[in-house]
């Protein structure tokens, strides 16, 4: 569909969180539409890119999806550095990963673009019977802490779209007043469902 | 020494591991992609063109293992069987001609490849591993799996969540018996070096090992004496400072070796370690081709880390033009991985990696190590400082 007159936005997203909770499939689930029961793990960082049109703008993401085990840490801010918009990623049938997370939100809030939008997604929704995060816990950590939250399963599909649109619309909406980590962008879309993955 | 029977089987054997690839009809007309199943058992994808390489390229493994036998044949089958060159350097005055001569074919030689069948063989004793288990008592990996059952660790957790995720669709990798023999090789490793642990990356690692080496127990081995012996220390530790030593290093060779490379992707505020992260680590075993990817590690158990070095600044350079052209990450990375996934013909990057490379002594690359190594600690430690305070401030 062509849309004339909108604006076009490069904005750098970047996905962290403990090992295994499901950033890459939430990443894959968006820009591919599927979902592996058994994923490679990520090592440093696998680079996606996907667009996404909405009425106001059309967002092209460049993805940076991190590795999650504690000793990648020390890589982390080559990744999150200029970023316009970070997912914090738990997995809701572990509280180890919860506790994670929110260490990941206060390293962004000290580290990272003081504009930065942060996501907090507790994922794996599907797994209900080994839940051991409630909602609540989630959401009143988010709203303490200025985030947006959503629960959401790469697995059922469950809020991921929503999730990424959710981060285009605050994109579009902060990009006027926000000159660092976005790049307005002039040349015109090529290519809406390219993907790299850095296995 | 073999007699010639045996070495009639090796070769029979070896003939029958390297099938020919025939595309079907209909994928030859039109150029889609064909999916089939590479010497290790890896699903590939690629287009014609892809195949007829790795039908050349088998050809050219069957000539190099004829250069093998034949040389089994006049020298006897161990004659490669005697101290690296770099050990033999050190002990040049005592070495006799002969064999100085055999190092200098040696080195030569396996440039060009280690044929698959005996890359168990010469594997273990050049890289040290045979070495490094005859100092133990015999039942050293047994004692250890033994020791290890049962017991439940931070790293074996980790481990077992991996194993499903380690090369997934694997005929041989992916099945119970390919998992537990991965499982023992890994938990064995995080008990023997505990600041190792299980660092993930060691998956992949293992598990073409394990492809390779045929037994757990030899597995096991090369990726202690690589870890231990062949790499830079502190790789895999703690908080990777290791690896992130060698990417400094890595940077510096890319500005010295491909300066008008490395001068655009720095306008581009495109940091190198971004991609090169992920090959150190997995030795490029997550992104080439595994027939590329294990002639990479032919040279690295015989001549060292450097050559790690070497192929990354041949991947950069062998896209130099089109590199030079780009404006944007993402078409960066698009273009490394196509060229990554692509290179079939391990002899395209391996000419790049030494003769366009140029050489890069052991010496100088020592140095350069040196001499990051304290600002890596600095930044690492100032990052913990960092971090430390934000748990301060949260009590
Ligand atoms: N049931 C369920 N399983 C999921 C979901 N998302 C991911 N998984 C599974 O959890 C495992 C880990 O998923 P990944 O996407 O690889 O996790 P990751 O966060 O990228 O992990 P690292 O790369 O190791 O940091 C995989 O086996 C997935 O199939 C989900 O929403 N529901
Ligand atoms: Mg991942």
């Amino acid at each position: 569909m062509a849309r004339t007159g909108n604006k076009n936005i490069q904005a750098k997203l970047v996905l962290l969180g403990d090992m295994g909770t499901g950033k890459t499939s939430l990443v894959l689930r968006f820009v591919t539409g599927k979902f592996l029961e058994y994923q490679e793990s990520t090592i440093g960082a696998a680079f996606f890119t996907q667009v996404l049109s909405l009425n106001e703008a059309t967002i092209k993401f460049d993805i940076w999806d991190t590795a999650g085990q504690e000793r990648y840490h020390s890589l982390a801010p080559m990744y999150y550095r200029g970023a316009a918009a970070a997912v914090v990623v738990y997995d809701i049938t572990s509280m180890e990963s919860f506790v994670r997370a929110k260490k990941w939100v206060q390293e962004l809030q000290r580290q990272a673009n003081p504009t930065l939008i942060m996501f907090l997604a507790g994922n794996k929704a599907d797994l209900e019977e080994k839940r051991k995060v409630g909602f609540e816990e989630g959401e009143q950590y988010a709203k303490e802490n200025g985030l947006v939250f959503l629960e959401t399963s790469a697995k059922t599909a469950q809020n991921v779209n929503e999730l990424f649109y959710e981060i285009a619309k605050k994109l579009a909406k902060a990009s006027p007043s926000r000159p660092t980590g976005i790049k307005l962008h002039s040349r015109s879309q090529q290519n809406s469902r390219r993907m790299f993955c850095c296995s | 020494m073999f007699g010639t029977q045996s070495q009639r089987d090796l070769s029979l054997e070896f003939q029958s591991q390297i099938p020919i690839l025939r595309p079907s009809i209909h994928t030859r007309r039109a150029n889609l992609t064909v999916k089939f199943q590479d010497l290790y058992g890896f699903t590939v994808e690629g287009n014609v063109d892809d195949v007829n390489v790795l039908n050349e390229v088998r050809e050219k493994v069957r000539q190099q293992g004829r250069v093998w036998w034949s040389l089994e044949a006049n020298k006897g089958a161990n004659w490669y069987l005697q101290p690296s060159i770099s050990e033999g350097i050190a002990l040049k005055s005592s070495l006799k001609f002969s064999a100085l001569a055999n190092a200098i074919t040696l080195k030569r030689l396996i440039r060009k490849g280690i044929p698959p069948v005996l890359r168990p063989k010469v594997w273990f004793s050049l890289s040290g591993a045979a070495k490094k288990k005859s100092t133990v008592p015999e039942s050293y990996y047994n004692d250890l799996i033994k020791a290890t059952e049962g017991k439940v660790t931070p790293a074996t957790r980790q481990i077992d969540h991996d194993l499903p995720r380690t090369f997934p669709g694997h005929p041989w990798l992916d099945t119970p018996e390919g998992h537990a023999a991965l499982r023992r090789v890994l938990v064995g490793y995080s008990f023997r070096d505990s600041d190792v642990g299980y660092c993930q990356g060691l998956n992949y690692v293992a598990a073409l090992l394990l492809l390779v080496m045929k037994t757990e127990e030899d597995a096991f081995w090369m990726l202690a004496v690589l870890l231990e012996n062949v790499l830079v220390n502190d790789c895999y530790t703690n908080n990777l400072s290791g690896c992130h030593v060698e990417q400094r290093v890595f940077k510096d060779f890319l500005a010295k070796k491909c300066p008008r490379i490395a001068m655009h992707l720095e306008a581009m505020e495109f940091d190198v370690s971004l991609v090169a992260t992920e090959w150190f680590l997995c030795l490029f075993s997550k992104s080439l081709p595994s027939e590329t990817t294990l002639r990479v590690w032919d040279i690295l158990f015989y001549e060292g880390a450097k050559v790690i070095l070497h192929v990354a600044l041949a991947i950069f350079k062998m896209k130099e033009e089109q590199l030079l052209i780009t404006h944007h990450v993402g078409d960066v990375i698009s273009i490394l991985q196509r060229t990554t996934h692509h290179l079939f013909d391990p002899e395209e990057l391996l000419t790049v990696a030494f003769d366009k490379i140029g050489s890069m002594t052991t010496n100088n690359i020592s140095k350069q190590r040196k001499k990051q190594e304290p600002a890596v600690m600095k930044e690492l430690d100032q990052r913990f400082r960092r971090l430390n305070s934000l748990k301060l401030d949260d009590k």
